[in-house]
């Protein structure tokens, strides 16, 4: 290891405190309000990233309400933690209809996996963040409370 | 009548308003305190209570006098709850010779008469005007070590006796530097009365901090170091011990201690103001009011520079480290004192010479 020795600047350093009034500097500079860190989180509520995977929804057509989801199963197929439940019907022309929708948020890990395999724009993982609930069995998301989407408690300032 | 209002009214008067108003400004001063501390850690602080959290002490106060009032079951009871009161009355009789500004005239009715006759009296901004102040400060500010002792002493734990016997050997040692470099300017003014020393720096460019440069580190160094703060807080440093002294008091009494701590700060700043900075006289001569609210202003200039040397020691709790307790004690006997004394010495020989 080097020793350093003190050399009469050093010295002068010491009674003039010129280490610690750089101290003193730094902190005096960081109180600028610009860059302050802190997030006044429930009253201002912080911007996730754009690609961020939060609670899953089903989306409706725009034009007539009618849900997207063509009753396919493959986002249940593709789905490696097996959350996804799709039940469907026959309609009179042999078409699959949706019927019930189970998404299982407990087991989910927010792969994005069953966002990818949907082939219509229906299953999205939104940017919804607040998915602490009461009990288990709130985390089993049926086709309504999809299709609403998650709808967290807003505070305002 | 006269001795009616010169020597009941008027002190009582003022005494009320230091009592009432100076816890106030101890939870404000704590408020400034965590805000600033934030602020130098690239946080915001208090914020939920009223706007910008400005209404935090006083829900802090509620919570403190809400509090259990908690008694150890070893503790010898009478010291224990005598102990914060012993460190607390000092802080407060000592603000009573500090002048915070010249004198003013109120309105003052002049006899039981009805309907009042008012007459305009002049009221100096200080509760009394000592003509040994200086001594009686240094001697009533160190009856509060003792308050300290007896806290520890009565806790009946190891912890609180530990940190009370640390706390008291710290002020007790930094004492003898203050005391020392507080001659200095003792020398120049020529006079221990504050009201006097104030008066003495009247004029331009004859603040003492400019005549004794080296006496105004020293007693800033012990002020921060008198008051148990950092970086000389190891007493009572929160992130490595326990609480120090206070550490089996709760609640109501333990905020007793709190604001003697607070106090003693303000006298400490105070004490800096009056000796090397002019007191309430205004900087280059710099007069923003009429003559007839000289007293105003000067309690604005004596606020300003107090606030200044508050905020100093909120500066420096945010941006040095601790002191190890070997350092702290020859920091304080082996350079400070040694450097006061000769402060002290240069100090006569070339008022001898000047002067005489």
């Amino acid at each position: 290891m080097k020793v350093v020795r003190a050399d009469k600047l050093s010295l002068l350093k010491k009674i003039f405190f010129v280490d610690l009034i750089k101290g003193l500097l730094l902190t005096f500079g960081y109180q600028r309000p610009s860059r302050n860190y802190t997030e006044q989180y429930p009253k201002v509520r912080p911007k996730v990233a754009e690609r961020y995977r939060g609670a899953p929804r089903l989306n409706n057509d725009p034009a007539d309400g009618s849900t997207l989801c063509i009753a396919c199963n493959l986002c249940a197929l593709a789905c490696p933690e097996y959350c996804i439940e799709v039940g469907w019907d026959r309609s009179d022309e042999g078409k699959k209809v949706l019927t019930t929708f189970t998404f299982d948020i407990s087991r989910c890990m927010f792969c994005g996996l069953c966002e990818d395999a949907c082939p219509t724009p229906c299953l999205e993982l939104t940017q919804d963040f607040e998915l602490a609930l009461y009990g288990r069995r709130d985390m089993k998301w049926d086709r309504q409370k999809l299709e609403q989407g998650h709808q967290p408690v807003i505070y305002t300032r | 009548m006269d001795f009616f209002v010169d020597y009941i009214l008027e002190p009582g008067v003022k005494i009320g308003v230091i009592v009432l108003v100076l816890p106030l400004l101890v939870g404000y001063l704590v408020l400034m305190e965590r805000k600033f501390i934030a602020f130098m850690q690239v946080r915001l602080g208090p914020m939920r209570v009223g706007p910008h959290g400005l209404l935090q002490p006083i829900a802090d106060a509620l919570k403190l006098m809400l509090k259990e009032d908690i008694v150890p079951r070893g503790a010898d009871r009478l010291i224990f709850i005598m102990a914060p009161v012993v460190a607390l009355v000092p802080a407060f009789i000592v603000l009573s010779v500090i002048p915070f500004g010249p004198s003013i005239t109120v309105p003052v009715p002049e006899a039981l008469a009805w309907p009042p006759q008012f007459v305009e009296r002049e009221v100096p901004l200080f509760i009394t005007d000592l003509n040994i102040g200086v001594l009686f400060i240094l001697a009533v500010s160190s009856i509060g070590v003792l308050g300290i002792i007896l806290a520890g002493w009565a806790s009946n734990s190891k912890y609180p006796l530990l940190g009370a016997l640390r706390s008291a050997a710290q002020m007790v040692s930094y004492e003898v530097a203050l005391g020392f470099s507080i001659i200095g300017v003792l020398l120049l003014a020529g006079s221990l009365s504050l009201v006097d020393i104030v008066n003495a720096q009247a004029g331009d460019g004859h603040w003492f901090v400019l005549y004794q440069p080296v006496a105004f580190v020293i007693f800033w160094i012990c002020g921060v170091a008198e008051t148990n703060r950092a970086p000389f807080d190891l007493p009572e440093a929160e992130s490595e011990l326990v609480a120090g002294f206070h550490t089996e008091y709760s609640g109501f009494r333990w905020s007793l201690f709190f604001l003697a701590e607070y106090a003693a700060m303000i006298v400490v700043a105070s004490l800096m103001v009056t000796l090397f900075f002019g007191g309430w006289l205004a900087p280059f001569g710099l007069t923003l009011l009429p003559q007839s609210l000289a007293g105003i202003e000067g309690a604005f200039w004596f606020s300003a520079k107090l606030l200044f040397f508050i905020y100093s020691y909120i500066w420096f709790r945010a941006s040095w480290p601790r002191y190890r307790y070997d350092q702290l004690m020859s920091v304080g006997w082996k350079v400070l004192l040694p450097i006061a004394i000769a402060n002290v010495v240069l100090t006569a020989i070339l008022v001898l010479f000047l002067e005489g």
